[in-house]
């Protein structure tokens, strides 16, 4: 089962099935595989927004923290990791 | 070799802690310039082998690949590949890798060592990776890697001398070799990075962070708000409360000089223009320092501990909905500071529009400059009392509401912008949010050093110079006994000022401020020490008015709602020239600048009018 980045729960580890590169540009999906956003790998969505706006997302991937636009998040499909709930 | 003395370039990723290493090797011997052409900071430095061989360090941007996404990015990837105009290619390269991130830094590693340049790889922040339950083996690393591998703890200084002697050894011992190649895409590259950080991982200990707890609080949609607005608000109080005793210090020890000069010589034209024009000018503007450093602190503080990624998180949502991004809050921030650094750091926004956007604003967030203006003026006119029994000071406040009515100024600006002259897509917001970091006292203070010594060689050339044209321009000629005209009014500045002050006076403005605002041109604080120089002429040798100050002067001759609109005028006036060149550098033309001036010189005549009208019709007149 699949769902998109932008409304995935946040605290739970999701794994990232697809990544719509056309819906964004060049330098943005570049950006995204230098962050190590790839299809394949882990991430957990962690905090998002403030009051203002439901953007931007900040995630965990591996060790690091990244902040990404909910446009772009919309354009990555993630799935469950089967088994766990990813408390980590 | 053709230069005996080798150079050596600092890379990496963005917070793999590089600077901290090149300011923990090069100590303070270091100078800031500008690459040729372009305006990203060169920094360079100076160290030496353990034999006492110099050599020449560089720090580059940090970037995370060799395909820029920004300017500053594109210089690094110039300077390496030895494409940049006027620096030489580096002789070797110190590879920077936040030993707690290797999976992500490695990917850039892996890159900079097919290059085949000598290169030594610095394991940094090592404490920090052990501290979240990492144990790495370096010995393994440095066999995967092909290249000698030193752990580092720049902030305590551990590992730099095994680091120089690793890099005297790769260019002792380099062999010109064929650039291997990379991977061939950024999949397999990462998978390369990925199996080796596996390698070189001896035990990975799940370590429940407490970082994450921090943000739990620090990025909540509400309370991490409410702690951003509570610590703006406290940077700013202390900003005056903390200021004060050092401030008075230096106001006293100008007043002593200024004494001690009319003691010591005898009455002649050099005596005036030092106690009038470079003491009572300068001075008035040098007492300030304390206030800017504070500033300066706190910014410095935010960057360091990792904080000021998060501030920009918490305010991607409201600057995205006037068409900006969280990136656009650091520049931001920074031109609270000075608005020259702070157009300059905005190379780090990718997307053109929202950079030029963020240009134009960048003059609305109170620059450290218009702080001896705020203060002279609030000292002046605003009682220093307490907010309804509050300990909120009344004059804290006051400069919070300016300060406030800046950032309100920009926001509406850039929404209006982006609908018109700066048309465009909606940006994407990506950065990486570093970990918190204890801030360490020696990068503080070597930042803070530079900070001072820009603004007191400011202070001792440009501020200098003006003040003392225009004491020569309001000295002369000599107002006639006889003459109902004081000094100022009489002389050739004060009749220019008079000219200005028919354009001016509708919004409230006096004489005094007509003369001001001409020398404001060049620096916003310059307003303050003509208005000193000013009045240190017409008090002339009246030692009694002379010790008065220049608050108190302004106070028995000017209204408060005068004294409203003067600070109106600052929230938005365009005055300084720095800003204006800095602005045509970096949008390539005088296209944008003069749109800046013209935008700001009508929002600062409507502030200020309007502050005015307002203030007479309450009776404030």
């Amino acid at each position: 089962m699949t769902a998109l980045l932008d409304r995935a729960p946040l605290g739970v580890a999701v794994r990232i099935a697809r990544i719509d590169w056309t819906a964004m540009s060049d330098d943005e999906g570049r950006r995204l595989r230098e962050f190590g956003l790839m299809e394949g790998c882990e991430v957990t969505p962690r905090h998002r927004g403030s009051i203002f706006s439901r953007d931007p997302l900040a995630l965990t991937i591996g060790r690091m923290q990244v902040i990404i636009r909910a446009k772009q998040a919309a354009a990555i499909e993630v799935e469950a990791i089967s088994g766990e709930t990813g408390a980590a | 070799m053709t230069n005996p003395i080798p150079s050596i370039a600092l890379v990496g990723n963005p917070n793999a802690g590089k600077s901290s290493l090149f300011n923990a090797l090069t100590g303070a011997r270091q100078k800031i310039a500008n690459y040729p052409g372009v305006t990203v900071e060169r920094k360079a430095g100076h160290a030496s082998f353990a034999d006492g061989r110099p050599i020449s360090l560089i720090d580059l941007p940090g970037t995370y690949s060799l395909t820029p996404a920004s300017l500053d990015e594109a210089v690094t990837r110039d300077v390496i590949l030895g494409k940049q105009v006027g620096e030489r290619r580096p002789d070797a390269m110190i590879v920077v890798v936040d030993a707690a991130n290797l999976d992500n830094h490695l990917c850039f590693a892996l890159e900079l060592l097919a290059l085949g340049l000598p290169t030594v790889v610095a394991l940094n922040m090592l404490d920090l990776a052990e501290r979240d339950g990492l144990t790495l083996d370096p010995a393994r690393l440095s066999r995967e890697l092909g290249v000698p591998v030193v752990p580092t703890v720049a902030v305590r200084k551990r590992g730099l001398p095994e680091l120089l002697a690793a890099i005297d050894g790769a260019i002792q011992s380099h062999q010109p070799r064929e650039a291997a190649a990379a991977p061939p895409n950024d999949a397999a590259l990462h998978q390369r990075a990925r199996a080796i950080a596996r390698a070189a991982t001896v035990d990975e200990t799940p370590v429940r962070r407490w970082t994450q707890r921090v943000d739990q609080v620090v990025l909540h949609p509400v309370g991490g708000l409410i702690l951003l607005v509570t610590l703006m608000f406290v940077m700013f109080q202390a900003v005056f409360s903390w200021a004060t005793p050092f401030a008075d210090g230096l106001e006293g020890l100008v007043g002593v000089m200024q004494s001690w000069v009319v003691d010591t010589f005898p009455a002649n034209f050099l005596r005036d223009l030092v106690v009038e024009g470079l003491l009572a000018g300068v001075g008035a503007v040098v007492v300030f320092l304390p206030q800017i450093l504070i500033l300066f602190l706190f910014i410095l503080l935010l960057e360091a501990s990792g904080y000021m990624a998060r501030a920009a998180f918490l305010m991607d949502g409201l600057m995205g909905k006037v068409g900006l991004s969280g990136r656009g809050f650091i520049p931001l921030l920074s031109s609270f500071a000075c608005a020259v650094p702070g157009i300059m750091a905005t190379r780090a926004i990718p997307d053109e529009k929202d950079r030029l956007t963020t240009i134009l604003i960048a003059p609305l967030m109170t620059c450290s400059a218009r702080m001896p203006v705020y203060t002279l003026i609030i000292g002046a006119f605003i009682p220093a009392q307490k907010v309804g029994g509050t300990p909120i000071g009344l004059q804290g406040l006051v400069l919070f509401g300016l300060f406030l009515s800046g950032i309100v100024g920009a926001l509406l600006v850039a929404l209006i912008l982006r609908r018109s002259v700066t048309k465009g897509n909606a940006t994407g917001f990506m950065m990486e949010m570093p970990r918190y970091q204890w801030p360490r006292a020696g990068d503080i203070v070597i930042a803070l050093w530079q900070r001072a010594w820009i603004f007191l060689r400011r202070a001792g050339t440009i501020i200098a110079a003006t003040t003392v044209i225009l004491w020569l321009l309001l000295s002369f000629p000599k107002v006639p006994e006889d003459s109902a005209l004081s000094q100022v009014e009489y002389s050739v500045g004060g009749r220019i000022a008079s000219g200005l002050e028919v354009l001016v006076a509708p919004i409230g403005f006096n004489h005094d401020i007509a003369v001001a605002l001409i020398p404001a041109m060049a620096a916003r604080e310059v307003a303050v020490s003509a208005m000193a120089t000013a009045n240190a002429i017409d008090a002339g040798d009246d030692e009694e008015k002379m010790a008065e100050q220049l608050g108190e002067r302004l106070q028995g001759k000017w209204s408060l709602a005068t004294a409203l609109a003067f600070l109106a005028w600052f929230v938005f006036a365009p005055q300084c020239i720095s800003t204006i060149a800095i602005t045509r550098r970096e949008t390539n033309g005088w296209k944008w600048p003069l749109f800046m001036v013209g935008y700001l010189f009508v929002l600062a005549y409507a502030a200020a009018g309007i502050t005015y009208w307002t203030a007479v019709a309450f009776g404030l007149g």
